[in-house]
């Protein structure tokens, strides 16, 4: 195994007392045949998402490595691999690179030392794209591999645009991500940030993401964790100036003995900001999941509102969830609440469904799928809304796999047999 | 035969014993009453009939249709005919009454063997139905229940069991909560349904409700056993006297 793999894997026992750390252990996940990937290893693998009605500005970073070269199009946008747009515009990736917030942790440090490559975008000023921007991490390689990505995005003032972020295995191979994204958003600029992930029960992927917004920037966030062996969401959030908006959303839906852990840190520097987190996640067999959020409210933050919220279902007696939801404030001119909750399904509505002839494996779909809908529902662009409202309700089935495509393009299991839901309620 | 059979049925929830030898006959066509005081066992013999899991059934059996149900599952039963109008419907966040309907009414066709309804027809069916209960608010695009008033709640259990046309309707106190009005829909409602071929259970305390759904036959259960059935004048006379006089009768017994 490569020097800097075991390193990975011993950040552990240094972060075995951190709070913040201490329920994360990759060790469990690499495996003596990993190794770190070589940049010729893919760039063969052609993508449109096949998102109905979804058509994107599309980078792929493959098995560590993004292919495409920088491109530019009419409205000002830059897009395409980090490296590249190191060499060749320096200028913009300073505008992000180092400027970023967020705290000092040792496996932030590792990917500073020594990522290989990852996606840059920039959007000019006034920006309003015609189409997202999508940014895809794929392993593809039949090997095992150890992976270090950096994505680095800036929003200029006033933009407005809709970025798609999936994570996806194409095999089983274990794969083992340390990703950071890094994300500056201008004065009033406006964000819908999707990110979606499925990989395979080996893999892990510790996701990173620093998002800094200057006054009056408005971001939601929406994660969605679909499958996948050990995931940790990393997630800090400055508002760096008056009057921003964050609402940070998750759904985490984990069964076999698959692990997720969920982190986010609100900072509230200024006042008259808002933010809400609202985490919900649903474990079955001996899945575990974390979720750890902490609100801080600085001194002179005053009309701060921020709320705080996790809710869980579980549905073995084997699956476990540990929640701590967390406010730090420092003003009395506030309206802050946190709040958490871990349960089964409800007996009394199972009763109700089933009594209308709704069997019980449809009766806990629908709950479950309802469940699930709050978060989904935040969704603001309508054709992904609609596929991972698909992908949810086969996940809930039991009918999503890995296989040779991402999640959001595959349609090899979309026979979907609950075709009871197609109704869309909005149109009567 | 008759539609609905029980003999000797007795039901336990946790470790009391609520329902302690109930025999009740219902043909087609049929509507009786059961009344009672609070806590003698009515929404648990609905809850039994219906099959909520939370009761058990130590003795008895409950032949409906020919068929033994004790033994079927709530959604087989529910497929079978049997509907519950509960007396407190549950909300659930999440799940539009649409949705919850389409898949409830697809669910049946499918036991029965008939083909899905599709979504233009299910549509139809579904206006056609709300007229029933005089549904003129956008009711149908809001979650199942959830921030209903009680008398929205209780006309869309009516509203259900017209999409649904069981053949063996159980009401659980469906006139609590309704000011005179929805009463009077909600009583409508349960009318226009009938037919010769189905057969409706009302459960409830006020006579006030029997003026509507007119009963063929009054029951008082007391005590976990009915001991006492009459025609409809026996609900005016329980409005007039209270049960006293039948504590009374089964004292003397």
């Amino acid at each position: 195994m490569d020097e800097l793999i075991q390193q990975f894997g011993q950040l552990r026992q240094q972060l075995k007392k951190n709070e913040v750390w201490r329920n994360v252990d990759f060790g469990t996940v690499l495996t003596d045949s990993m190794r770190l990937p070589h940049a010729d290893e893919g760039g063969k693998y052609s993508f449109h998402c096949r998102v109905p009605n979804i058509d994107s500005y599309c980078v792929i970073t493959e098995n560590g490595y993004c292919h495409q070269s920088l491109m530019e199009t009419s409205e000002g946008i830059v897009y395409g691999s980090l490296r590249a747009a190191k060499e060749q515009r320096a200028d913009l990736v300073a505008l992000v690179m180092g400027r970023g917030s967020g705290s000092d942790n040792p496996y932030r440090r590792m990917n500073d030392a020594g990522y290989s490559d990852g996606v840059f975008i920039y959007v000019p000023q006034g920006c309003h794209p015609a189409k997202p921007l999508q940014l895809l991490s794929l392993h593809t390689a039949e090997a095992s591999l150890f992976m270090q990505c950096r994505n680095a995005i800036y929003l200029g003032d006033g933009s407005d645009v809709t970025i798609i972020h999936c994570d996806d295995s194409t095999n089983q191979h274990t794969g083992m991500s340390n990703n950071v994204t890094e994300m500056v958003m201008g004065s009033n600029a406006v964000a819908d940030y999707y990110k979606l992930q499925n990989i395979n029960d080996n893999s892990g992927l510790l996701n990173h993401t620093y998002v800094t917004l200057a006054a009056g920037a408005h971001l939601l966030s929406v994660g969605i964790t679909l499958n996948g062996g050990t995931i940790r969401n990393h997630s800090e959030v400055s508002m760096m100036g008056e009057g921003c908006d964050v609402e940070a959303d998750g759904l985490y839906i984990n069964d076999h003995i698959q692990q997720v852990d969920n982190y986010i840190y609100v900072d509230h520097l200024h006042p008259s900001c808002h933010s809400r987190a609202l985490y919900k996640g649903i474990l079955d067999d001996a899945a575990h999941a974390t979720f750890n959020g902490h609100v801080m409210v600085r001194e002179g933050a005053a009309k701060t509102e921020a709320y705080q919220t996790n809710r869980n279902i579980l549905l073995t007696d084997k699956a476990t969830v540990a929640t701590k939801p967390f406010l730090e404030i420092y003003n009395d001119d506030v309206k802050c609440s946190h709040g958490s909750s871990i349960g089964q399904i409800d007996d009394d509505a199972m009763f109700y469904l089933r009594s209308r002839g709704i069997s019980e494996k449809s009766a806990r779909t629908l709950l479950l799928y309802a469940f699930c809908d709050e978060v989904v529902g935040r969704i603001r662009l309508e054709p992904l809304r609609q596929r991972l409202s698909d992908l949810i309700k086969q996940r809930l089935h039991g009918e999503l796999v890995v296989c040779a495509e991402c999640a959001l393009a595959c349609n090899s299991h979309c026979g979907c047999s609950d075709s009871e839901f197609t109704i869309d309620p909005t149109l009567l | 035969m008759s539609l609905l059979s029980i003999r000797n049925l007795h039901a336990y929830i946790g470790e009391r014993e609520i329902l302690k030898g109930v025999n009740l006959d219902v043909e087609r066509g049929e509507v009786h009453s059961i009344m009672g005081p609070n806590g003698n066992g009515k929404s648990t013999l609905a809850g039994v009939i219906a099959g909520n899991p939370k009761y058990t059934v130590t003795e008895g059996e409950v032949i409906y249709n020919g068929k033994n149900i004790l033994d079927m599952p709530v959604d087989v039963r529910a497929s079978e005919g049997i509907f519950l109008g509960f007396q407190y419907p549950v909300e659930i966040p999440g799940v539009s009454i649409t949705n919850f309907m389409r898949t409830a009414v697809n669910e049946q066709r499918k036991y029965r063997g008939l083909d899905p309804l599709g979504a233009a027809e299910f549509l139809r069916l579904m206006e056609e139905k709300k007229k029933i209960v005089e549904m003129t608010t956008k009711l149908a695009n809001r979650s199942v229940n959830e921030g209903f008033s009680g008398g929205e709640k209780k006309k869309n259990e009516i509203f259900q069991m017209a999409m649904l046309e069981p053949t063996l309707a159980i009401l659980d106190e469906t006139d609590s909560g309704l000011d005179i009005d929805a009463l009077r829909i909600v009583a409508s409602g349960v009318n226009q349904l009938r037919r010769p071929d189905n057969a409706t259970i009302v459960i409830t305390h006020y006579q006030r409700l029997l003026d509507y759904i007119v009963p063929d036959f009054v029951h008082i259960l007391y005590e976990g056993r009915i001991v006492k059935t009459g025609p409809k004048e026996l609900a005016l006379r329980l409005e007039h006297e209270g049960y006293d006089w039948i504590r009374h009768e089964i004292d003397q017994q």
